[in-house]
């Protein structure tokens, strides 16, 4: 980080190493509710690693802005004058006051509350009520504009910003299995957000709600409700006994039900037409066109599964939806749903995604109703006494499958349903939390294994 | 105290037209309560019956936003909601709740709907807006609790035993949901 901020108070914890038992595939649930180590996620995880911001379409015009949050950092992503978008800090350089009190608007620039000191859409600080007469021009100006992300960038029109000058780029951050999550997003073609994202908050730590969606396993116990009130066709969705995870670097991994290669093959003598077509007969899914392989690779493109951009980015739905993880302190977590649509949707095409999302996850959604105190209680029970001790069994399928590295670098199995998601996903937060800065993350985060897994 | 006196010196008609006035905000305030009390008694067929066929149950998302920008407060039909339902969806609601495995509301929540502020308008003959406030309490669990509070707009239809419910679009006083989810029905 740059000279702008302090150092961190709390200093980093050297036992990491054995909070996993990567032999065993056992967790050490105390990081579920340590609230010293969350601290030292907001510093090592969330202040490193890039994190999604907006979509591009949800800031059209000049001055719109949405609010989001790296960590716990509050963060003006907003569209300046040039039309560039731009990562600042919300918090006024004289007393801290948020800058920015609305969720999502326009603005000309921005005006503190408490004593009025204006910054333009840059961050430059502008306005200074009193310069003359009260700081007798003697106040450095230039310097006190807001503080800004590290780093910017785009992928596919997903903004993501790091505060970490010496992260990689985005594109090598994510790495082959975040380009192909995202990918799963803009595959089909063009797309634009939805109006209106659901936020609600949960009482769990964040990398519960990150670790359940890998988790095909729960589907059928968790959500048998919703199965039985007509909204999924659960054998058409799950497809148990063929499972593909991708295992990227970084901890970005993607799990899930997939095409099987014999299925892929016919799918791959269609043309874009016909896949089309026979996606709106069926309804249930959505066929990539065959430009998709070489963005997805050739085993990528076959994945119906979850993708998690390492940290908290999920992509679901196919690409129809994605929600971020937001940590709000060790036990409390917010949820944020975006929505997508092509830009070359019918009215009713449009409508038919819209009702899916608006019935299927957010708060009220007949699937995520039934989560979230599954997670609360899994978080929660971590804080006892005795039950804390006991650790969370991660090993299902573990030394039963083998990984191969495709062309494209991604560690891909083939399987059943499986817990090597959420492994993959403990080892690179003890990667992280390892990790004295980027350079050491870089060249000591766990490479994609190959054999045995 | 003349405000609450009877204006006798007013013509039969007058009176006639307060009294038809007041006999139909008696109707729909009845109405309203013993449909809020299906809910809090969780009997949930019951209350499905109540809703039109052609209902539209909606709660947009809310948003903070500056004073300059509050037109886009609430997202609008067609965008995204917390709940945008018809009597099919609403339906599936319904079989949630019967399914035996609908773990959000197992153990059943315990919730009290409180519904005041009535003001209605008759739109035709057999039609009412009827505008309220709520405040939804829920109780969970040992200690979880939440509140709900808002503004209702719901459209009413005549029926042979009563109204019928149309239309339910549902305002909430809360941009970010602090709670777990929305497994209650409002």
């Amino acid at each position: 980080m740059s000279n702008l901020f302090s150092d961190p108070l709390i200093k980093p914890k050297d036992d990491i190493a054995g909070v996993f038992d990567e032999e065993n595939g056992l967790l050490d649930r105390r990081i579920f509710s340590d609230d010293d180590l969350y601290q030292q996620e907001l510093d090592q995880i969330f202040g490193r690693a890039w994190n999604f911001m907006v979509h591009e379409s949800m800031l059209p015009n000049v001055g719109d802005y949405f609010i989001n949050y790296i960590g716990e950092d509050q963060v003006i992503v907003v569209r300046d004058k040039t039309e560039k978008i731009q990562v600042l800090l919300n918090t006024c350089r004289h007393r801290g006051n948020a800058l920015c009190r609305a969720e999502q608007g326009n603005a000309k620039s921005f005006v503190c509350s408490y004593h009025g000191w204006n910054y333009d859409l840059q961050g430059n600080l502008v306005g200074i009520p009193g310069r003359k007469d009260y700081y007798r021009d003697d106040i450095d100006q230039a310097n006190l504009g807001l503080a800004k992300a590290a780093k910017v960038d785009s992928f596919e029109g997903f903004y993501f910003a790091t505060l970490d000058p010496e992260a990689p780029s985005l594109y090598d951050y994510l790495g082959e299995v975040g380009r192909t999550g995202i990918y799963m997003m803009t595959a089909n073609g063009e797309i634009e957000a939805v109006n209106g994202v659901q936020k609600n908050i949960v009482d769990c730590n964040w990398k519960i709600a990150v670790d359940n969606l890998f988790d095909w396993y729960h589907v059928r116990y968790s959500h048998h409700s919703a199965v039985k009130a007509g909204l999924l066709d659960i054998d058409k969705m799950l497809h148990p006994l063929n499972q593909m995870v991708l295992l990227g670097e970084y901890g970005h991994a993607i799990s899930g039900p997939c095409i099987p290669e014999k299925l892929q093959q016919q799918i791959d003598t269609m043309t874009d037409e016909q896949r089309k077509e026979f996606s709106e007969a069926d309804g249930s899914v959505r066929l990539r066109p065959a430009s998709a392989k070489k963005k997805m690779g050739e085993q990528g493109v076959r994945s119906m599964g979850h993708p998690n951009i390492f940290p908290n980015l999920w992509v679901t739905l196919n690409g129809m939806q994605f929600c971020l993880r937001l940590p709000r302190g060790a036990h409390s977590t917010e949820l944020w749903w975006f929505t997508l649509v092509q830009k070359d949707a019918t009215p009713e095409q449009r409508k038919a995604v819209v009702r899916f999302a608006n019935h299927t996850f957010g708060p009220a959604g007949l699937l995520e109703q039934d989560d979230g105190e599954n997670w609360t209680q899994s978080s929660q029970t971590s804080k006892g006494r005795a039950s804390g001790l006991l650790k969370h069994h991660l090993a299902m399928a573990q030394g039963h499958d083998i990984i191969a590295t495709d062309k494209n670098g991604a560690g891909v199995i083939e399987t059943h349903i499986n817990e090597h998601a959420q492994r993959w996903n403990y080892q690179a937060w003890q990667d992280w939390m390892q990790a004295k800065d980027w350079a050491d993350l870089k060249q000591n985060h766990r490479k994609v294994p190959e054999g045995k897994i | 105290m003349s405000a609450i006196t009877p204006m006798v010196s007013e013509s039969t008609d007058k009176q006639l037209a307060m009294m038809q006035k007041l006999i139909l905000q008696h109707q729909v305030e009845q109405f309203l309560y013993a449909e809020a009390a299906l809910l809090d008694e969780r009997k949930y067929d019951q209350w499905y019956a109540l809703m039109a066929d052609d209902i539209h149950y909606w709660m947009p998302i809310r948003r903070t936003t500056t004073a300059k920008d509050i037109a886009q407060e609430f997202t609008k039909i067609g965008d995204i909601a917390f709940f945008d339902d018809d009597k099919e969806l609403l339906g599936m609601r319904l079989k949630k709740f019967n399914s035996g495995s609908n773990w959000s509301e197992d153990p059943p929540s315990r919730t009290r709907h409180i519904v005041n502020n009535i003001r209605i308008k008759k739109l035709a003959d057999d039609t009412v807006s009827v505008d309220c406030n709520f405040h939804l309490y829920r109780s969970r669990m040992n200690t979880d609790i939440d509140n709900w509070v808002g503004r209702r707009e719901d459209r009413l239809r005549r029926t042979e035993d009563g109204f019928e419910v149309f239309q339910r679009h549902i305002y909430i006083d809360q941009t970010v949901i602090n709670s777990t989810n929305f497994s209650s029905l409002f």
